[in-house]
């Protein structure tokens, strides 16, 4: 569980077991229940979220229309990004899926760890690198792929979603129409 | 160092103007900064980095349009027209340094202030804050991203183009119009009807 931050860091940049200590001083860790709303549209985003366990959405409303844009797991990063990093109020809502437990750290506590030296502050930079990368991969997957090359690509790579997330959250997640999706089902490799 | 500023004194403006959003820098410091940096002229319709290539730059735009596209199934779809002022690059290829999904051409003739990844690597290293800088800078394009984002699932073609047109009433003029309809996500065709919208204001 908490090996998995340090394997997750570890990705981008080298950090001690000292090191990681230290790291985990800046965060607390946080429980919810699923279901559970962490952030509101108009609500400033206090908190990012490594997830150790559970699933958390990130949604926003069009008129009436859920309109999802992340789904996150165990092992993944996610909160409201932009209200988090401007300070300005979130256009999202992010909530739980399931029970959730989370590393979290505040808007304050990560600039204090910035400013606490420069080994964090280049570690931020990485980490804001891959956040980048990661939405802008995603966002050249949507151009570049078909409907059906994306949800190929996306239900085997992430099989155990089927089983936990409503389909009409993941039709929504890969912007296909939930008719669509069912009809598409039968694509999955067989297990 | 002296040299840059002569060839282009806006050049100078629109560095500080941009790094200024991030955090505060004076000129001394812009000159160290500039000083990693190299001055790149260009005729128009140069492709500056094609799909597959590895992106070595990233440049901001000193006078001129540069636009970046992907080619899909021998379409190309428009990302980003960028001009004085806008930064603009293959983001994905120059950071991971690995093949560009996109093509980079320019759309008319173009000066640009490029920075190659070595020179950023080694600006990060030594430029007192450097590290802040980078993630600030880095931290700004991840929110311009998302904003764009939200704003092209949330709004229609006949808003998307109303605030484009608004905001940026010259693009008419300079930009092909198909090319601002494929920025746009919207069919020529459509883009077309929707100009008498822009002449009644």
């Amino acid at each position: 569980m908490i090996n998995d931050l340090l394997t997750f860091l570890n990705k981008f940049v080298k950090v001690s077991i000292e090191e990681f200590a230290e790291l985990i001083a800046w965060t607390e860790p946080r429980q919810f229940e699923k279901k559970t709303i962490l952030t509101r549209p108009g609500d400033v985003e206090e908190y990012m979220y490594f997830i150790t366990s559970g699933l958390i959405r990130k949604y926003f409303l069009k008129k009436d229309q859920e309109i999802i844009t992340h789904l996150v797991k165990e092992g993944g990063i996610i909160g409201s990004g932009e209200s988090f990093l401007t300070g300005q109020p979130s256009r999202y809502f992010v909530e739980t899926l399931e029970p959730t437990t989370a590393f979290a750290i505040s808007r304050q506590k990560l600039e204090e760890m910035y400013g606490s030296s420069k080994k964090w502050e280049k570690l931020g930079r990485i980490m804001t690198t891959q956040y980048f990368l990661v939405q802008e991969m995603r966002l050249m997957d949507n151009i570049r792929y078909s409907t059906r090359e994306r949800f190929v690509k996306f239900m085997n790579e992430n099989t155990d979603l089927l089983q936990r997330v409503p389909q009409k959250y993941l039709a929504s997640y890969l912007n296909i129409k939930p008719e669509t999706f069912s009809r598409l089902k039968h694509l999955m490799n067989p297990k | 160092m002296t040299n840059l500023i002569d060839i282009n004194p806006s050049l100078i403006e629109y560095a500080h103007r941009y790094l200024q959003r991030f955090m505060s820098i004076n000129i001394d410091e812009l000159k160290m900064l500039l000083s990693y940096c190299e001055i790149r002229q260009v005729e128009k319709r140069t492709i500056l980095v094609k799909e597959g290539e590895v992106d070595n730059y990233l440049n901001m735009v000193v006078k001129g349009l540069v636009m970046k596209y992907v080619r899909v199934k021998k379409n190309d779809m428009i990302l980003q027209l960028a001009t004085e002022g806008h930064v603009i690059h293959s983001e994905i290829s120059f950071l991971t340094r690995t093949p560009s999904l996109v093509f980079v051409e320019t759309l008319e003739p173009t000066v640009m202030l490029s920075l190659t990844y070595d020179k950023m690597e080694e600006a990060l290293d030594k430029f007192p804050q450097g590290e802040r800088l980078g993630r600030l800078i880095l931290t700004g394009m991840y929110v311009k991203k998302e904003e764009s984002r939200y704003f092209r699932l949330l709004r229609s073609a006949r808003e998307r183009f109303l605030d484009y047109i608004n905001a940026h009433p010259h693009m008419l003029q300079r930009v092909p119009q198909k090319y601002l309809a494929s920025y746009l996500n919207i069919k020529p065709e459509t883009f077309s009807r929707m100009k008498h919208l822009v002449a009644k204001q």
